[in-house]
């Protein structure tokens, strides 16, 4: 027992020396061969000391893994992660990475294990994905990242971070700090704001059908803190309401996600169903913007939707905040991209570019 | 013949219901409320409530209950037209493949982002199209037999929900996969005057249709060469009750969605009530899946803030009900 374990050792040790001084980055022979890491399910995973492939089922993941510097350690990613326009923008390899994951989430094995992943990132909402024990018979560690609130999201950007290597690690702590600090920014206003201040929101979550998303979510979140009250007193996302829950809810704001949002958005404003409400009647309906992924689920962009919202909702208590300059400012940083001013136009009306 | 207690009973159920369902639901209006609304529409008068509550009334409610008595008519005289005609109780009106293809329409409206209006109009062209496969897939020596229809009908219905499973398979899982998995089990939610507009023509004239040649199916029921012996043109009477089926049916899916068990079970019930002669048959039967199917959806949408899709009550609800008709009655009534 105890010498296969060493027979084990000494291959990954062989490894870790043969890659070390390609990459240049680890002093060969004495570097760790393997490293543990605790996810979100408190599993500790054990990875190899350096990972240089990465299969990302979650959609979301694939930005932040962009975001962080680490997308060309992609060697999997996802249908839906391939079709968002303003991904391909930023980063059109994502194209010709292999899909090992549908829409549904289901998994093409061949795809899968043909990518060699050293490590598979993905999303935890307390129950552990149905292809975990598909997964285990060969042997690549999967670390989960929750996928739940405002928490979660720095999270699992750290946990990305953390799994993808020491710079990757560096971009991430950079942003959870600028993700605090425009939280704390918005939290300085919005804090002391009463009940009766804050605007009642309503996010819908889908085309063709009404569904919005309720509490105990990364939006009830955000919502919060931009010194909002989700007004769908449900829990969970995307959960199917009746036209006349919406009526009784009674929102003084309607927020779109996901596209086709503008069309969406035209719709509610022309149905004479909704025209009831109050949010219709001030035509306070808006589009949520829309980057390398959606901005208001667990995309990195989420920095920006705190701002976004609160200055949505308290324009004057926010007219200092200029959310292009900021938006721009974040592309910039974190993505490397430069965005022109129709460009800037197209994420924040949730077109593609 | 139907006794007049039965008549009047099937007369006023539904009706009964239909004012109900207008102030029962999640936002809180009084029956006065109600009636003062519908009374001020015909003679104008002072109008003393909030605007919210008249749209709930009028533009939610009173659509989407209309719309419920329409599917749960139009279904469940198509489902007992189809069982006489096929001589099995078992057949229900997606037997030949309407349902399936009705359904594959939607999915693809979804996944084009389509409004609800090209959504109903394009599932209910797909639907008609499906069965016009199946028709002309069974059609042999000018005849249409009942197994060529049924087979031909699996056929089609495997080869549009294959392509369904297809749609669903390439959807953004944000966004259109959850409409279109909520959207097969049946909601009455996207109800709006403009979808009542869609849907109560082909319904109404399909019930018609069928009503007119209600004996008929008496004879039909008997096989096609005692029919033709007694002179009835088997398969222009075939022809008729399989347009009239497929426009209800195909109209009931574009506005709703997959309602099942309606169209199987309905017809059932109205035997056990009023015998298996279709003359009293059909029309009882739009009268009980009417009540049926509205009283099913008063439920979907007010015992919880999240609406509860109907093919999910519908047999919730419904299987209880009719094994309990099931054993009171043993299975003397067909």
């Amino acid at each position: 027992m105890r010498g296969r374990r060493k027979i084990v050792c000494g291959a990954w040790l062989g490894l870790a020396c043969c890659i070390a001084p390609l990459l240049s980055a680890q002093p060969g022979g004495h570097a760790p061969a393997t490293r543990n890491v605790t996810d979100a399910a408190g599993r500790v995973v054990t990875l190899p000391a350096i990972v240089n492939r990465v299969a990302d089922p979650w959609h979301a993941n694939n930005a932040m893994v962009l975001m962080l510097g680490g997308a060309d350690k992609l060697v999997a990613t996802t249908m839906q992660a391939q079709r968002q326009p303003w991904l391909r923008r930023l980063y059109p390899r994502i194209e010709t990475v292999p899909a090992a994951f549908n829409a549904a989430g289901e998994i093409n094995l061949e795809t899968l294990i043909g990518a060699r992943p050293d490590v598979i990132l993905m999303a935890y909402d307390g129950s552990l994905p149905k292809w975990l024990d598909t997964i285990a018979a060969y042997h690549i560690p999967v670390v989960l990242m929750p996928n739940t609130s405002l928490a979660g999201l720095e999270s699992a950007a750290r946990i990305t971070g953390e799994v993808l290597g020491p710079s990757e690690s560096h971009l991430a702590a950079e942003y959870i700090r600028y993700f605090d600090g425009n939280i704390r920014r918005v939290r300085r206003v919005t804090d002391r704001l009463s009940l009766s201040e804050r605007p009642r929101v309503l996010h819908t979550s889908s085309a063709g059908i009404l569904t919005v998303d309720g509490r105990s979510t990364l939006i009830d979140d955000w919502i919060n803190v931009a010194g909002g009250v989700n007004a769908a007193d449900t829990s969970g996302n995307g959960r199917p309401v009746s036209m006349e829950q919406i009526v009784a809810w009674n929102p003084d704001v309607i927020i779109v996600g996901t596209a086709p949002n503008q069309r969406s958005r035209e719709g509610i404003l022309n149905d004479p169903r909704w025209s009831g409400i109050k949010a219709v009647q001030t035509r306070s309906v808006y589009v949520n913007p829309s980057g390398a992924y959606l901005w208001d689920r667990h995309s990195a962009e989420v920095a920006l939707q705190v701002l976004w919202a609160a200055k949505l909702l308290h324009p004057r208590r926010f007219s200092d905040l200029d959310l292009n300059r900021e938006t721009k400012l974040f592309y910039s940083r974190f993505f490397r991209y430069t965005l022109t001013d129709a460009e800037l136009s197209s994420i924040m009306n949730a077109t593609a570019p | 013949m139907t006794k007049p207690r039965t008549f009047a009973l099937m007369l006023i159920a539904p009706l009964g219901l239909l004012y109900a369902s207008l102030f029962v639901g999640r936002f809180p209006v009084s029956p006065a409320q109600v009636a003062h609304i519908l009374y001020a529409q015909v003679f104008p008068s002072a109008v003393d409530w909030p605007r919210s509550v008249q749209t709930i009334v009028l533009e939610i409610r009173l659509p989407r209950a209309v719309l419920a008595m329409l599917v749960g008519a139009g279904l469940s005289i198509s489902g007992a037209a189809y069982q006489g005609m096929f001589r099995n109780p078992l057949v229900s009106t997606d037997i030949l493949g309407v349902t399936a293809a009705a359904g594959f329409g939607a999915a693809v409206a979804l996944l084009l982002s389509r409004d609800p209006a090209q959504l109903q109009l394009i599932a209910f062209a797909f639907g008609l199209a499906g069965v016009g496969m199946t028709y002309a897939l069974a059609r042999v020596y000018r005849t249409t037999p009942a197994l060529m229809l049924v087979l031909s009908g699996v056929v089609v219905a495997a080869f549009f929900s294959a392509l369904l499973s297809g749609a669903k398979y390439i959807a953004d899982p944000e966004s259109k996969l959850p409409a279109i998995t909520y959207w097969l089990l049946g909601s009455l939610n996207a109800a709006s005057l403009r979808s009542l507009a869609v849907a109560l023509p082909p319904i109404l004239a399909g019930s018609v249709g069928l009503l007119l040649v209600r004996w008929k199916l008496n004879i039909l029921a008997m096989g096609d060469e005692e029919a033709r012996s007694l002179g009835v043109r088997t398969e222009w009477l075939k022809g008729i009750v399989i347009a009239c089926t497929t426009v209800i049916t195909a109209a009931a899916v574009s506005v709703c969605g997959i309602v099942g068990w309606v169209g199987l079970v309905i017809p059932h019930v109205g035997r056990m009530l009023v015998g298996p002669d279709h003359r009293d048959l059909l029309p009882a039967t739009l009268s009980i899946g009417a009540t049926y199917l509205l009283f099913i959806d008063d439920i979907a949408r007010s015992i919880s803030s999240t609406e509860i899709p109907l093919g999910i009550l519908t047999a919730v609800v419904g299987a209880p009900f009719f094994a309990y008709l099931l054993r009171r009655t043993r299975g003397t009534w067909y």
